[in-house]
């Protein structure tokens, strides 16, 4: 995909590195008039100006992924010279503290670029989308508002060049996820989804913080211990810390894993750190940690067990933000973050299969889920919730590239399938149970096309994109070996695979129920009515894009042979290929072409996901009707209904408890201890003092002259018990 | 020939006495009375060093303090008669407009 | 055991009873004889400390002025029986008064441990020692400045009295 050089020479590149805060600037700037001056402009103004703000960002950022792709390139490039095809600037220090600097910066090479055209893309879809959408309600400037706000927080966790710039985004979307899930706060379930994303989101961002903090304790324990190499790691990183994506890769280089790999290194992963906090501990050890850590908050970000349990409750909100920020762009925050601790990830084994299993476990657990949920938009948020499991079972097994594809795929279908629902819901008078919907394939002609087409993406019947980039995970789940954990990496492939099987299954579920059949006696409207075009625009081309991803999957720039996506992203990658081929932690067999084999056996298990799936619940269910379920059965529908259980045991074993330490807290402490005692307490020990000290005020004159005499003569007896022998 | 410790002994007694006559007496009067005799007390050590070092600065001292405790009972007798007059009473018991 | 130790005694003993006698006696007038009676044999004990000057000034002021002031004021305040009575024991009372005996025992106790405690003044005097002479010669030379501010003191004095003790101004 490297444009030819001489069609962009026009292009300042330096200039354009100058100018990336405008992708950033463009949709805060219109977050910040929307929300001050909304009321006044009025609705049309409002839509207008936030569809095009982030049109604007959709813009220049198609001039950057051009840029970056100019062979050439001559701006300076943030990354260091290892990564060709990046485009940067920073903006100045924000703060500094001894050899450890975090600066203002941007910077974009291929994923980011990528990253960026997803988001404005989508979001500028999405905006359009909401402008039908949300035409009926009150709030819509403040609605516009916080979604423009999100889109520039995103854009700054995707362009930022070091981690603390991109916490900024990471918090950024956190809030405005808060923000927008709790949009309709006057109802106080809704509310208290809001809350409950964020708080979950914060225990994340602990894991994110204290990763961060070991990292730079670990590079600060290297000039004691090994002056030469963290020499070298401080030349890499060109003075600008640890926390900069340059430093995460100078970090990886500049720590050989083993005696064995590099004999003669006065420091390797396995020797212990001499002096500091972090003394006794061996630098893998810490590495280890801090991913996990990291893993922590990425699994905060993108719903993974153990945090997922915010992402079905924040449907809560209006549809047009389950789209953009639980489908398309901030859960895959996540991944995003992996992709960028890749160098360092490769490193420890033990973090990548504990990646691998978190993501294989996550997936299954959540299409476990979905197999019984009756309200389409908790199937799609369960649905994410799995296919972000995938994600993050790419990024443990080591394949980065299939990772971000799939990224990128799942924006397209899944953001298709969301805004698809919520057309569902706009045109049967806000009906999200599935089974009081059916037949829509008559009355919603378009909606029904795309949201057939997203489904058949995600579930891989047909192949389109989504099955090719679900499959490159699995392949790389099965053909990659991580010596050590192969255990684990089987377990994570056989979730892999249970999963895909388990997708086709409820995704077809989903779809006959709402779509075929007959239209349930139950529906709210007799007829069901098509969107308005502002809506379903988007979802055309959203299904669109979701059939020409495929094309991304194949072989097709001459010269090489792996698809076209991971020869994309290899100047991206190509610290954490170093590293890994150094290190021999992570063995990826050459590649022999497409994995033809794979592909049949998957499409084979999603045939049959599906196929069972359409027969169970087109002619089987129904000519049962009414029989109850075998025992065992029920009693597997009921734990998958009840979501496992999960909310009630985190309510059970953690928020009860803190609320009870709270409560603690609050009545001991605070008001009996602090209120009462020590304010109240002093007050009234201060009172009684004075009420008894009030008793000398007897205004006789000679009691106060002999107080004078007594004290004179304890004054003189002491004076002269000093003086005299 | 008496030494001079003699003489400050029987100033310091009297001055005791003095004092105690102006702690413990109720009439502002007698409180009055005692307070000359600590003045005198004071003269008379006054004289008592004077005559020991030959140095006639300890009379010039008493002769001040003579006119200085006249003019003292002057005005302490007025402001006496004042309160007489203004209250009927000059029992220290009775005069506590300091009181709390 | 010469004449000046006995005199010594004998003036020291009267002036000391003339002062118990000052405050304890119930009635005021007693106590206003007392105290002339205390003036009186100190002016005798000054006499016999070579004040004669002093001494003279003593009876002339003292006894003399400020004993009739004290007497006419006692006359003028007409004190009735209810005033006679003896005063309440109080806490502050008692208080006072074992200050001041405190006090006495204290000062007793360190003045007779002074050093030279025994010894019998030695101070060489000319016969002009204690003479009104003497003393005018010392007040208006060297103590000509305090000389002056007392009697601006005494000015003051006339005018306050004055001043305060009239019904009406």
């Amino acid at each position: 995909m490297a444009l030819h050089s001489s069609m962009l020479t026009w292009v300042n590149a330096a200039g354009l590195a100058e100018s990336l805060y405008f992708i950033i600037a463009l949709p805060l700037l219109g977050a910040f008039i929307s929300g001050v001056f909304g009321r006044l402009l009025g609705r049309a103004n409002v839509n207008l100006l936030a569809t095009a703000a982030v049109a604007g960002s959709f813009m220049l950022s198609l001039l950057v992924f051009a840029a970056i792709n100019n062979a050439g390139v001559t701006a300076p490039n943030p990354f260091g010279d290892a990564v060709p095809y990046a485009l940067g600037h920073d903006y100045g220090t924000w703060f500094a503290a001894g050899g450890f600097r975090v600066n203002f910066g941007l910077a974009v090479d291929h994923l980011s670029g990528t990253l960026l055209l997803v988001i404005t893309g989508v979001g500028t879809l999405i905006h359009l989308y909401s402008t039908s959408y949300m035409e009926h309600d009150e709030g819509y400037w403040r609605f516009f508002a916080y979604l423009n706000l999100f889109v520039a927080m995103m854009l700054t966790l995707v362009m930022a060049d070091n981690l603390v710039l991109l916490f900024v985004g990471w918090e950024g979307v956190g809030m405005c996820s808060y923000l927008l899930i709790g949009f309709w706060y006057k109802n106080p379930a809704y509310a208290f989804a809001g809350r409950k994303a964020f708080i979950t989101n914060r225990v994340g961002d602990f894991g994110f913080l204290l990763g961060s903090f070991l990292l730079v304790l670990m590079v600060a324990a290297l000039p004691a211990q090994a002056p030469s190499q963290a020499g070298r790691l401080e030349a890499g990183a060109a003075q600008v810390g640890p926390l900069n994506l340059r430093g995460v890769g100078a970090l990886a280089t500049a720590l050989p894993y083993s005696a064995a790999k590099a004999p003669g290194a006065e420091v390797t992963l396995e020797s212990r750190v001499a002096s500091g906090p972090l003394a006794g501990f061996t630098y893998g050890g810490v590495l280890t940690a801090a991913l996990l850590l990291f893993l922590l908050g990425a699994a905060g970000k993108s719903a993974q067990v153990p945090l997922y349990v915010w992402l079905p409750d924040a449907m809560a909100g209006p549809t047009p933000v389950s789209a953009l920020i639980h489908a398309a762009t901030m859960v895959t925050a996540g991944v995003y973050l992996f992709c960028r601790l890749s160098p360092l990830l490769v490193l420890s084994p033990a973090a990548m299969a504990t990646v691998a299993l978190i993501g294989g476990t996550t997936a299954l657990l959540a299409a476990l889920i979905a197999f019984t949920q009756n309200d389409i938009k908790k199937v799609l948020a369960y649905s994410t919730v799995s296919q972000l499991g995938l994600m993050f079972l790419g990024v443990g097994v080591g394949a980065f590239w299939a990772a971000a594809f799939h990224l990128v795929t799942h924006a397209f279908f899944k953001a298709c399938l969301f805004l698809g629902a919520g057309s569902v819901m706009h045109g049967n008078g806000d009906e999200t149970d599935i089974q009081k919907l059916g037949g829509l394939r008559k009355e919603m002609k378009v909606t029904w096309a795309t949201f057939a087409v997203a489904t058949l993406a995600i579930t891989g019947v047909v192949p389109l994109s989504g099955f090719f980039s679900k499959d490159a995970i699995l392949h790389a789940a099965h053909t990659h070996v991580v010596p050590g954990f192969e255990g684990a990496m089987h377990v994570a492939y056989a979730l892999g695979l249970l999963t895909a099987l388990s997708t086709a299954f409820y995704m077809t579920r989903a779809y006959v129920l709402a779509f075929e059949g007959e239209r349930s006696k139950d529906a709210k409207v007799p007829h069901a009515h098509e969107s308005a075009a502002a809506m379903t625009a988007p979802l055309v081309v959203l299904a669109v894009l979701s059939v020409l991803g495929a094309a991304w999957a194949f072989p097709l720039l001459p010269g090489t042979h792996e698809p076209v996506f991971e020869n994309f992203l290899l100047p991206v990658f190509s610290v954490t290929e170093q590293v890994r081929a150094a290190a021999g932690t992570v063995l990826v067999p050459d590649h022999a072409g497409l994995p033809w084999g794979a592909y049949v056996q998957a499409w084979v298990i999603a045939l049959i996901g599906a196929g069972s799936a359409f027969f169970l619940y087109t002619r089987f269910f129904p000519s049962r009707a009414g029989q109850p379920l075998p025992a065992a059965l029920a009693f597997a529908r009921n734990l998958s209904r009840n979501k496992f259980y999960a909310d009630e045991l985190y309510e059970a074993v953690l928020i009860r408890p803190l609320k009870f330490v709270a409560r603690l807290a609050y009545q001991v402490l605070d008001a009996l201890v602090i209120d009462t005692v020590a304010v109240r307490g002093t007050a009234w020990v201060t009172a009684q003092v004075g009420s008894a000290l009030r008793l000398i005020q007897t205004g006789d004159v000679q009691a106060y002259a002999a107080i004078m005499a007594a004290a004179a003569l304890g004054g003189i007896v002491y004076a002269l018990s000093r003086v005299m022998p | 020939m008496i030494p001079l410790t003699h003489h400050l002994i029987l100033a310091a007694v009297l001055f005791c006495i003095g004092m105690a006559g102006v702690l413990v007496r109720r009439n502002a009067l007698v409180v009055f009375m005692s307070i000359e005799l600590m003045l005198n007390a004071a003269n008379l050590t006054f004289l008592a060093f004077a005559r020991d070092r030959a140095d006639a600065a300890g009379h010039a001292s008493a002769f001040f303090i003579i006119a200085v405790a006249a003019a003292e009972a002057a005005i302490g007798l007025a402001i006496v008669i004042s309160v007489f007059r203004s209250r009927g009473t000059i029992n220290m018991d009775e005069l506590r407009t300091l009181r709390n | 055991m010469s004449v000046e130790n006995v005199l010594f005694w004998v003036f020291a003993l009267g002036i000391v009873s003339s002062a118990f006698l000052v405050i304890l006696a119930r009635n005021p007038v007693h106590s206003a004889m007392a105290l002339v009676g205390a003036f009186f044999f100190l002016a005798a004990e000054y006499v016999l400390l070579w004040a004669h000057t002093i001494a003279v000034l003593q009876v002339l002021v003292y006894a003399g002025a400020i004993m009739v002031l004290f007497l006419f004021v006692i006359m003028l305040l007409s004190l009735t029986d209810a005033d006679l009575q003896p005063g309440q024991v109080t806490l502050a009372r008692v208080v006072g008064g074992a200050s001041a005996a405190g006090l006495c025992l204290v000062m007793v106790e360190t003045l007779s441990k002074t050093k030279g405690a025994g010894q019998v003044i030695a101070g060489e005097q000319t016969q002009v020692f204690g003479t009104l002479a003497e003393m005018g010669r010392v007040i208006y030379t060297q103590y000509l400045f305090p000389f002056e501010a007392v009697s601006l003191l005494l000015l003051v004095a006339i005018v306050g009295a004055v001043v305060v003790a009239k019904a009406r101004i």
